[in-house]
This record gives C-alpha cells, sequence and structure tokens, in this order.
C-alpha cells in the first residue's frame, strides 16, 4: 500500500469503517511507515479530546419529566381523526387520570432489573412493527411458507400453526431482536389487533406479565418454546389466545 | 398502526435516545433552555409525524428530527439577533488562569479550551463531529440524519479533525511549557 492510499483510509480505520481485508492492508503498511504511525497518533489525540475530554450534557430531569407527561398524555388521545366535543373532553380527563398513573409508573422505575428489561425490549419491538410499513417480513397464514422461511435466519425455526378456526388468523412472521438475541416472531390477528408472539429458547427465564400503555405482555409456551404474547387485546381474549398456543399441537 | 400505538413507540425512542438528543442540541444551540425546547418540540414532531417512519434506524429517524428542530430554532434565533451567531462566540479570557497548580483544575481548563474550540467550528464539521464522536453514530447513520452523502460525512469529519488538531495543538505544547 502507498502512503497517500493509507493516509486516505487511517480515518475510516479509526472509525471502524473499513471491512476486514482493508485493516490487515493498512494494518501492514502503518508498521513500517513512521510518517503514517504519527498522523495516526494525531487522529487518536483528538479522538481522545472529543470521547474522553468534551463534555456529553445529559437530558435535565426536567425535560425527561415533560416528555414523560406529554408522552402519557398523548397515548391515550387518538390522534389526527376529529371526534365530537363531548368525547375529546372525556378523553382529556382520561388522559389526565392516566397521565398521573403513568408517572407514579416511571417513578417506581429505578430498581428496574432484566425482567423489566426484556418486557422493555419486548414491547418497544412490538411498537417498531407496528409503526414500519409492514409488520411481518413474510406475509403468510400458510404455515408451510412461514416456517421454511425462518430457516436459516434463526437457530430454531418455530412451529407455526394457523389459529383461524379459533378467531386468531395467522398474519406472517418477522424476525426481530430482543436484547441481543435474535428471536422468530409469528404474527397473529384478533378483528384489528395484531398479536406478536416472541418465541424465545427454552432456558430464557420466564418474565412476569406487564402492561405499558394499553398493550399488554403475558407468558406462554410453544412446543416446549417459551413465548412471550404482546398485544392491544384485551385481557379476556389474550388469555384465551394464550391458551389455544399453548394447547396447540 | 394506531395513534396510541405510534405515540407509545415514540416516547419508548425519545427515553431512550433522550440524552443523545439533548446533547446534540446543546451542541447546537448553546443552552439549556433552548436544547430542552428543541428536543421537546422534536418530540412533538416526532410523534406527530411517527408514520412517516419506514423502517431502518429509528435512532438516526429520531435524531433527524432532533436536528431540524435546533436548525429552525438556529434560523429564528439569528432573525431576532441579526449579526450574532451565539456559537461562535469564543470567550478568550479563561485562557488567562493558566498554570493551575491541581491536576482536576488543568483537565477542567482543558475540558473547557476543547468545548470552546469545538464550539468555535463551523456548524457542519461541528454536528458530524458530535454525531461521530460523542453518539458514536456510523457513517451511515450520520449521513441520514444530515441528508447527505457518506462522502460528505466523511470529508467533513476530516476537515473538522484537522481544524480541531491545529486548535489544540498549540495548547498543549504550551501546557508542557507550564509544567
Amino acid at each position: 500500500m502507498e502512503c497517500n492510499e493509507a493516509a486516505r483510509l487511517l480515518e475510516p480505520y479509526l472509525d471502524g469503517e473499513l471491512d476486514r481485508d482493508a485493516v490487515r492492508a493498512l494494518e501492514t503498511h502503518v508498521d513500517g511507515c513512521a510518517e503514517c504511525q504519527a498522523a495516526l497518533g494525531n487522529l487518536g489525540r483528538v479522538r481522545h479530546a472529543l470521547r474522553a475530554e468534551a463534555p456529553r450534557y445529559a437530558a435535565p430531569a426536567s425535560l425527561r419529566e415533560r416528555i414523560r407527561r406529554d408522552a402519557a398524555r398523548a397515548a391515550y388521545v387518538p390522534g389526527p381523526r376529529r371526534m365530537p366535543a363531548w368525547s375529546r373532553l372525556a378523553a382529556a380527563c382520561f388522559g389526565a387520570f392516566i397521565a398521573g398513573a403513568a408517572v407514579m409508573h416511571f417513578a417506581g422505575g429505578p430498581g428496574a432489573g432484566a425482567g423489566d428489561q426484556a418486557a422493555r425490549d419486548l414491547f418497544a419491538s412490538h411498537w417498531r412493527a407496528l409503526a414500519a410499513t409492514s409488520p411481518v417480513d413474510v406475509v403468510s397464514s400458510d404455515r408451510h411458507t412461514v416456517r421454511p422461511w425462518f430457516a436459516g435466519k434463526v437457530a430454531q425455526s418455530p412451529r407455526v400453526t394457523d389459529f383461524a378456526d379459533q378467531g386468531f388468523p395467522l398474519v406472517g412472521g418477522r424476525v426481530d431482536y430482543v436484547g441481543t438475541a435474535r428471536v422468530p416472531v409469528l404474527v397473529y390477528r384478533h378483528d384489528k389487533h395484531l398479536i406478536d408472539v416472541f418465541v424465545l429458547p427454552s432456558a430464557a427465564p420466564a418474565g412476569a406479565s406487564a402492561r405499558r400503555d394499553g398493550y399488554s405482555l403475558i407468558w406462554g409456551s410453544l412446543d416446549g418454546q417459551r413465548a412471550a404474547i404482546v398485544s392491544d387485546l384485551d385481557a379476556g381474549e389474550l388469555a384465551r389466545f394464550e391458551s389455544v398456543l399453548t394447547a396447540s399441537k | 398502526m394506531t395513534a396510541g400505538a405510534s405515540s407509545a413507540w415514540v416516547s419508548s425512542l425519545a427515553e431512550e435516545h433522550l440524552d443523545a438528543a439533548y446533547n446534540l442540541g446543546r451542541w447546537l444551540l448553546g443552552n439549556e433552555q433552548d436544547a430542552a425546547d428543541a428536543v421537546h418540540d422534536a418530540f412533538v414532531r416526532a410523534t406527530r409525524s411517527a408514520h412517516t417512519y419506514a423502517g431502518g434506524n429509528a435512532r438516526a429517524w429520531w435524531l433527524t428530527i432532533v436536528r431540524n428542530c435546533c436548525l429552525a430554532a438556529l434560523k429564528t434565533r439569528r432573525r431576532e439577533v441579526p449579526g450574532v451567531a451565539v456559537d461562535t462566540v469564543v470567550d478568550a479570557t479563561v485562557d488567562a488562569a493558566a498554570n493551575d497548580v491541581e491536576a482536576s483544575a488543568q483537565a477542567e481548563q482543558r475540558s473547557r479550551a476543547i468545548e470552546r474550540q469545538l464550539r468555535a467550528l463551523p456548524v457542519e464539521f461541528r454536528e458530524t463531529l458530535i454525531l461521530r464522536e460523542i453518539e458514536d453514530l456510523s457513517y451511515r447513520e450520520i449521513a441520514d440524519v444530515l441528508d447527505v452523502p457518506i462522502g460528505t460525512v466523511m470529508s467533513r469529519l476530516s476537515r473538522g479533525r484537522a481544524l480541531l488538531q491545529k486548535a489544540l495543538a498549540p495548547r498543549t505544547e504550551g501546557d508542557l511549557h507550564g509544567m
């Protein structure tokens, strides 16, 4: 490698943007080139100045509180759809009530353990999927299409069953992250509600059921694997879905 | 998705990356009040436009909105106070108190010097450096946030680092002589 080419690659190298071959070629050159070593040293000093010595401002508590208050309110006021005045008023009152409840819920936050983190991940993943153009990567009500699709994408393809007869048709599947683990997610529908089933390894600890912003997380099992179920379905219907899923063969 | 789901998603996203958003705001706008207002404004906008999120990197999507709100605030400020670009004002008096014996005071001073030099950089270099070095975004993510090609990200980083290196170099030598 020539010096001028190496000089051009020093920053992408430092930023972790080079592929393995380029890294090896560059390191070989830098080992034998005092000039490039000096340039890398200078870049390292600038980096140190920015990462270790420049301030990173943390959000003030007042801002965090402001956003939580707004969030709690917004979660219960339907968006742009126009509503009659009386229902807006009712929603506002309800929103204020919920805002109080949500602040209390968050105030209990600092003791959050690993289970709490898992619940956060599962809710976040469900919301992210709802926000994306499509909540599924493979659209199919045919279990023979969905299961092979998972093969090669996750360690273990889950058993896929369509529960249309019980009122929960299969919509499709996707692969998502819970923490750092890639897990298969089966997506079902009931009326207009989507139900995510995260199929976790059987060794995964069962978490506690949780509720957040109108969404519920409950736990069941699927073919010996642990299943985390997330939906905005009401509690009774969700429990029915869980028993259908767990009893399926 | 329902309005409830989108706002729940946005608030979980905003909460997770609130420090990143506020830090970017502080570096672009300078003071706490303006930065907090811009981030709050960004949160309101993000909640309303959650449907525009088409998959991809959610943090980059959120920081893009934060940055746009900061730039809007900057524009308003420039109109209100013509001729004064607040973020380029450099306070030169701090240097006068050099050669503090205490190491902590020296570190503090060094940190202030870096902050001052970073604030003195043109905003396009400053924001790129903040996103890369302090928020640890990849080239791709920075390109998305700033809405520029990756090549531009690379050249801004390079130019910004060179400027900062030059600005900080004489000071380092001065410190050495002082010891």
